[in-house]
């Protein structure tokens, strides 16, 4: 005889939100205090086939926003906000999965860079709002992805993290990599 | 192999990546928590110029520092115009910081920085 099943307690709509917030916000918040206290190597540990570290970053950081820009577009169709193609495909969504993914994996090093190499930085104002931009960045990608493999959870929860997370990315690309390509004097080389 | 069984492997993959990544932050910290450089000069050069030039001023990201400033700029005022103006991909500091902190973190990296 089989034994009853067991139900399990569920959990409120308002308590996953804010579990979900939680948990992004720590993740925020521990690579804040990471990036401040640990004391910054100042080395560069890759430049794979670029000519230097900040050649990689810069690059991995404009990939990530150029892929982050075609999730979004993505997105939108899956929502319905476009009209084409018309007929969505059953591979969108996921596509959609497949180009975060991507985005994220490409982000690491760059932030892995920054974490450990250069820490938390305020000297001036443009560092600064990178710094904890970047911080930001990470918390709300834990919110997003645990928020995906919730259910139940309110129908603007997605949409409004997500948005957060690309507007977080693309600050982060206005106050380093923009940044980088626009403010030489001279010509850089890329490779 | 689908399509969906590569997006899942990928995803997968991006989490071990992500588990490498904080592994990696805390297996190569090399001394957080370090007393704070107990000079103003050495303050200021830690807060704002470490990141780039190297702790140690060796370089990193700009180019090394320590030895080499006094021999760049043998007069101590251009050294002082360039950290306060900036130049190419350095940053300007004259705007965040006094000129007596200017003069104070220069001094250091032509002096103690490294030593």
């Amino acid at each position: 005889m089989a034994a009853p099943a067991v139900e399990s307690p569920r959990l409120s709509t308002n308590t996953k939100l804010l579990g979900v917030l939680l948990a992004g916000a720590a993740a925020s918040v521990l690579l804040g205090v990471y990036a401040d206290s640990h004391t910054p190597s100042g080395e560069k540990p890759y430049t794979l086939f670029f000519s230097d570290t900040i050649q990689l970053k810069a690059w991995f950081a404009t990939a990530a926003v150029i892929l982050a820009v075609v999730q979004v577009l993505l997105a939108m169709r899956i929502y319905g906000k476009l009209d084409w193609p018309k007929k969505v495909p059953p591979w969108l969504g996921d596509a959609h999965r497949l180009t975060g993914t991507v985005a994220f994996l490409v982000s690491l090093p760059v932030a892995y860079h920054c974490l450990w190499a250069l820490g938390f930085q305020s000297g001036t104002t443009r560092v600064l709002i990178h710094s904890v931009v970047g911080c930001i960045f990470y918390g709300a990608f834990v919110t997003k992805v645990l928020s995906v493999r919730m259910h139940n959870l309110p129908n603007w929860v997605l949409p409004v993290i997500g948005g957060l997370v690309f507007a977080a990315l693309v600050v982060i690309f206005l106050t380093s990599s923009l940044w980088f390509f626009t403010s030489s004097d001279a010509p850089r080389p890329i490779f | 192999m689908t399509f969906k069984q590569i997006v899942r492997g990928i995803e997968a993959l991006a989490l071990v990546a992500a588990l490498v990544f904080v592994v990696l932050l805390f297996a190569n910290d090399g001394g957080g928590g370090e007393a704070a450089p107990a000079s103003g000069g050495a303050q200021l050069y830690s807060a704002n110029c470490a990141g780039c030039h190297g702790v140690d001023g060796g370089g990193g990201l700009g180019p090394a520092l320590a030895g080499e400033v006094t021999t760049a700029f043998p007069d101590i005022e251009d050294q002082i115009t360039l950290v306060s103006e900036g130049r190419g991909s350095m940053p300007a500091f004259g705007g965040d910081l006094s000129e007596e902190q200017l003069r104070q973190l220069v001094e250091y990296t032509r002096t103690d920085l490294g030593s």
